[in-house]
């Protein structure tokens, strides 16, 4: 025998801390899914209903090999792509501007906080009277929906920003642009980062509320049209997809966030 | 490099509330004040005012021969919670002030290295504040208000927070980087023996809103007990 553990054997080793951390995740899915199945086979719900999770993957698998599942995502993912990064540029500006000046703050606040509690979807019908059923509706929706969460979040990690941070570099001679570029910007990383990552959710529920206003693809829209046939293994997928999506891209921007916000403890 | 410092007929408020009525205090090119009082007499309100932080009610701030209208690199500041940029490294944070000096990348980073030296700062360069003790952040506050260049230094309670030991060590160095540079040092602090410690002289102030109570040269030597009775004596009128 060797004194040196075999390469599996440090494999094993390095995966073991991975598995601890993702071990209750992974026995809280077994969990669900195990329910799901038993449910799905026990009768306690009709067949027509409840589809199995087996059922499920067919539909998926179905889906992505007709090619229908794959269009829809490809074009659910452009809408909410341009609208998200609409908005989020727009909002991130707009929070740098309202978060660094008060006086412009006081100004904008009341208009934003009447803005704020109306839902994207009590907004489809006018978006579709002003702008059709067209891809411009949908877009300018998704983007005004992160437009608001991004500027909130934006303004608010920029008017947290450390005073004395940025009259250090006063103190120091930086001129504006490298008070805005070197200090405000890095400071408000953190916060920048969170916001997105809320943006990011956000266009994924206008998202939806614009498909269901009325689409010709997407995933919401594929949901509705499997609902009027009753297709529940379809729409199991679709959902299926449409949480995947959501966890994918907040897990894309969280690691973005730890790159460039690594100092911050948040 | 140093700048005298003038406040003449200084008066602060925040909001309608005055905060320093009617301050005159005249700081000598090249000399160590310590600005001396209970907290909320006004001490940092006169730093800030000299900072260019708080502007006037009435009176005014000079430095040298130009008034003073906002914050700039001839008054470096140290502040109380060091301010110091947590995304940058130790070694970043020094580069930042010598960027002013629109030096190669090169200089600049040798330049900010021997800063650190300079305060006892030779390893751990390249950490972030965070993974710093609360002396080590305040050496690299000091290294980067110094590496400005500025002709006043303004420190704000910049010890106030660290332990008996490491304070008494900033001291000595703050001390000797002073006699060394010969920059103007006005330095806010309400503990006496500090005051005695590290000033040539010593400003108490106090009251509701501020004035300037007593003033008094700190003779070079060792420890006068009888000064530091009297001092005590003006602070406790309070």
């Amino acid at each position: 025998m060797h004194a040196t553990p075999s390469p599996p054997g440090r494999a094993l080793g390095r995966l073991g801390p991975a598995l601890g951390r993702l071990g209750p995740a992974l026995a809280a899915a077994a969990a669900v899914l195990a329910l799901w199945y038993l449910l799905a086979r026990s009768g306690v719900v009709a067949p027509a209903l409840l589809p199995t999770p087996a059922e499920t993957l067919a539909a998926l698998v179905d889906g992505a090999r007709s090619g229908t599942l794959t269009a829809d995502l490809g074009a659910s993912l452009a809408r909410a792509g341009q609208g998200f990064a609409l908005g989020a540029l727009i909002g991130s500006a707009l929070g740098f501007a309202t978060g660094y000046l008060p006086k412009l703050s006081a100004a904008v606040t009341p208009v934003v906080s009447f803005l704020r509690p109306i839902p994207a979807i009590a907004l489809v019908p006018l978006a579709t009277a002003w702008f059709g059923i067209g891809e411009t509706a949908k877009r300018l929706l998704i983007a005004y929906a992160v437009l608001l969460a991004v500027w909130l979040y934006v303004h608010d990690g920029v008017s947290r920003v450390p005073v004395s941070h940025l009259r250090a570099a006063r103190t120091l001679g930086a001129p504006v642009h490298r008070r805005f570029v070197e200090v405000l910007l890095p400071a408000a990383a953190p916060a920048v980062l969170a916001a997105l990552r809320y943006g990011a959710s956000v266009a994924l529920l206008a998202l939806v509320a614009a498909e269901l206003g009325g689409a010709d693809s997407g995933l919401a829209y594929r949901l509705q049209v499997d609902g009027q046939f009753l297709r529940v293994d379809r729409m199991f997928a679709g959902l299926l997809v449409l949480g995947s999506l959501g966890v994918v891209v907040d897990l894309v921007l969280a690691a973005i966030g730890r790159r460039f916000a690594h100092w911050s403890t948040s | 490099m140093s700048l005298a410092v003038r406040l003449e007929g200084l008066s602060v408020r925040y909001g309608a509330a005055p905060v320093l009525e009617r301050t005159d205090l005249e700081l000598p090119a090249g000399s160590f004040t310590a600005l001396l009082g209970p907290s909320g007499c006004g001490k940092s309100t006169v730093l800030g005012a000299v900072a260019g932080f708080v502007p006037p009610a009435t009176g005014r701030v000079t430095a040298g021969s130009r008034p003073v209208h906002g914050p700039g690199p001839d008054r470096g500041v140290v502040f109380q919670h060091y301010a110091l940029f947590p995304w940058r490294t130790a070694r970043g944070n020094v580069e930042f002030a010598l960027k002013r000096l629109g030096l190669p990348r090169a200089e600049r980073r040798r330049r900010a290295l021997e800063a650190l030296a300079e305060v006892g700062l030779a390893d751990g360069t390249d950490k972030y504040p965070a993974q710093l003790s609360g002396g080590m952040q305040q050496r690299v506050a000091l290294a980067r208000a110094l590496a400005a260049e500025p002709e006043v230094l303004l420190m704000d309670e910049p010890f106030g927070a660290l332990d008996a030991l490491t304070r008494t060590r900033m001291q000595r160095l703050l001390r000797e980087l002073w006699e060394r540079r010969g920059t103007t040092v006005l330095f806010v602090t309400h503990d006496i023996d500090e005051a005695l410690a590290l000033a040539q002289r010593v400003v108490v102030l106090g009251g509701t809103p501020g004035r300037v109570l007593a003033d008094h040269t700190v003779p070079d030597g060792p420890p006068d007990p009888d000064l530091r009775s009297l001092i005590a004596r003006h602070l406790g009128s309070e």
